[in-house]
């Protein structure tokens, strides 16, 4: 019987050397509104560093951001944050221009990313970022932050792809720790961890973890109609995955797929279906 | 001089476990407990339909995941969180918790109603509050009002919870009751090692890596026939 291949003992311990310099630091800071035509309008933006948003126009009341790291990808020392505020009557969705790479890191620096969004009554978010790709010798710290008002949607999706199947990369030896922690009026209503830190592909072989899959996505839908979806969502799943409801108003999907083409051949039509067609045209295969 | 005895608090230092503690959690979480915790799988019903599950090894490597990576570790996280939070808004927030990292609706019913059972169990006997608290998080709180170790506790509990998965699959597998008992010891290092590394941890630790478990609990929600709740 193997021993455990990651050690889950290690992950809060993510030294990082005094000297070393961030070699790439980016942050945003995005408020939009509703008008009072139901249109979403900018109330504030400010962009630092290797992180921008740009606005692509939507010909539709809501609004949509593209977020781009200008450095081409996430390694050791690199400190990204952004902050969100999802005003009353504004409908926002927020992907990002690429998926985001973990490439290798010098030992002993972590990078870390960190995201806080928050969405009043009657905005709506949808959270749509392209997959995370993980690289060999990576070190990578993530969290995301949601703070829903009691009467706010949200549709989130995140993906992390553990290493290129196609390129036959292969995580040997990574430091990945990634939170994610939906509240409503400050109390939890969904939390995800992952802690991944040494040999993650053959952790990932394990029948119980992924049974050799390598890349893996969760859903989460909340709001007032969210278990009306369930059944079509349940009828969009491959046999990897599944959906429940956490709570009335809580979907949640997790999804495992081989590579990252069949992760998201599979997660557009559940995408669609759940943004109401308003899918970034960046998900598109 | 009349000496008064003194006034119970959750900071008194630990005091030495004794055989009585040990067979009171020996009571608690032992199967006959009336938790209803036969009735529940966690998922693996799901696996073993499927095939994921069909020998003693596949069955042992499986719970080592739950246990090591998944529900078996985050209860244990959510166990000590319990026993140190003092007042009611703590506890609360533990339990709202424990049900946020809950992986499916039939992983809460399975914890909310062992937990509740529980509760009212060991308050009708032992006095503890009585409380609607998540599995993990009543034995905890029980455990910390009658001032039981909690290493001990943690030990008991993932003791107890591994021990129902072996039972339930001895239930559903052509495995024989000593293959089932053979898993379980070899369990009971891993069961020790994640108490030890549980120690220092907080509730930002809760994470999960196992998968297709809780992807196979949530399954269970369509699967038919089934035999578990869970």
């Amino acid at each position: 019987m193997p021993g455990p291949l990651i050690n889950q003992l290690l992950h809060t311990d993510l030294p990082r050397t005094g000297l070393s310099q961030p070699r790439a630091q980016g942050t945003g800071k995005l408020s939009v509104f509703g008008d009072e035509h139901g249109v979403t309008r900018l109330r504030d933006l400010r962009q630092s560093g290797s992180l921008r948003l740009v606005f692509p126009r939507t010909h539709r009341p809501d609004a949509e951001a593209i977020l781009v790291n200008t450095a081409g990808g996430i390694t050791g020392g690199d400190q990204f944050s952004l902050n969100i505020k999802v005003q009353t009557g504004a409908i926002l969705s927020i992907t990002t221009q690429a998926a985001e790479r973990a490439y290798r890191a010098q030992s002993g620096e972590i990078a870390c990313v960190t995201t806080d969004v928050s969405v009043q009554d009657g905005a709506s978010l949808n959270w749509l970022p392209q997959e995370l790709i993980l690289f060999d010798s990576c070190a990578l710290q993530r969290r995301l932050s949601v703070d829903l008002a009691p009467h706010a949607r949200l549709l989130m999706v995140e993906s992390v792809v553990f290493g290129r199947a196609a390129m036959r990369e292969v995580l040997h030896d990574v430091k990945f720790q990634d939170r994610i922690r939906i509240t409503r009026d400050g109390r939890p209503l969904y939390i995800d961890g992952i802690d991944l830190h040494g040999d993650a592909a053959a952790h990932l072989t394990r029948p119980a973890i992924a049974n050799g899959s390598v890349a893996m996505a969760s859903v989460v839908m909340v709001g007032p109609d969210a278990l009306s979806h369930l059944k079509t969502v349940r009828e969009l799943l491959p046999q990897t995955a599944g959906a429940t409801m956490l709570a009335d108003d809580v979907l949640v999907i997790r999804q495992l797929a081989s590579d990252s083409f069949e992760l998201r051949r599979n997660l557009i039509p559940i995408l669609e279906h759940l943004s109401n067609n308003t899918l970034p045209t960046s998900w598109r295969l | 001089m009349v000496m008064v005895a003194p006034i119970p608090t959750n900071t008194s230092p630990p005091r030495m476990t004794t055989e009585h503690d040990i067979l009171i959690l020996a009571q608690w979480l032992s199967p006959a407990f009336p938790v209803g915790a036969f009735a529940y799988s966690h998922g693996l019903e799901t696996a073993i339909h499927s095939g994921a599950i069909a020998t003693a090894c596949d069955l042992q490597d499986w719970l080592t995941c739950v246990l090591s990576h998944g529900s078996g570790r985050n209860d244990c996280i959510l166990l000590r969180a319990a026993y140190r939070s003092g007042p009611q808004a703590a506890l609360d927030e533990v339990n709202q918790t424990a049900l946020a990292v809950s992986a499916s609706s039939e992983r809460i019913r399975e914890t909310q109603l062992q937990g509740s059972a529980f509760s009212q169990t060991t308050s009708a006997i032992w006095g503890s509050d009585k409380t609607e608290f998540c599995y993990p998080v009543a034995v905890g709180h029980a455990a910390a009002q009658l001032w039981l170790d909690v290493d001990l506790t943690a030990a008991f509990y993932l003791h107890g919870f591994v021990s129902n998965l072996v039972s339930a699959a001895v239930r559903a597998v052509p495995l024989g009751q000593t293959e089932g008992q053979r898993v379980l010891a070899a369990l009971i290092p891993m069961c020790d090692q994640i108490v030890q590394e549980t120690q220092c941890t907080t509730l930002d630790d809760l994470s999960s890596t196992a998968f297709l478990s809780d992807i196979a609990a949530m399954r269970h929600e369509t699967l038919q026939p089934r035999i578990f709740r869970s």
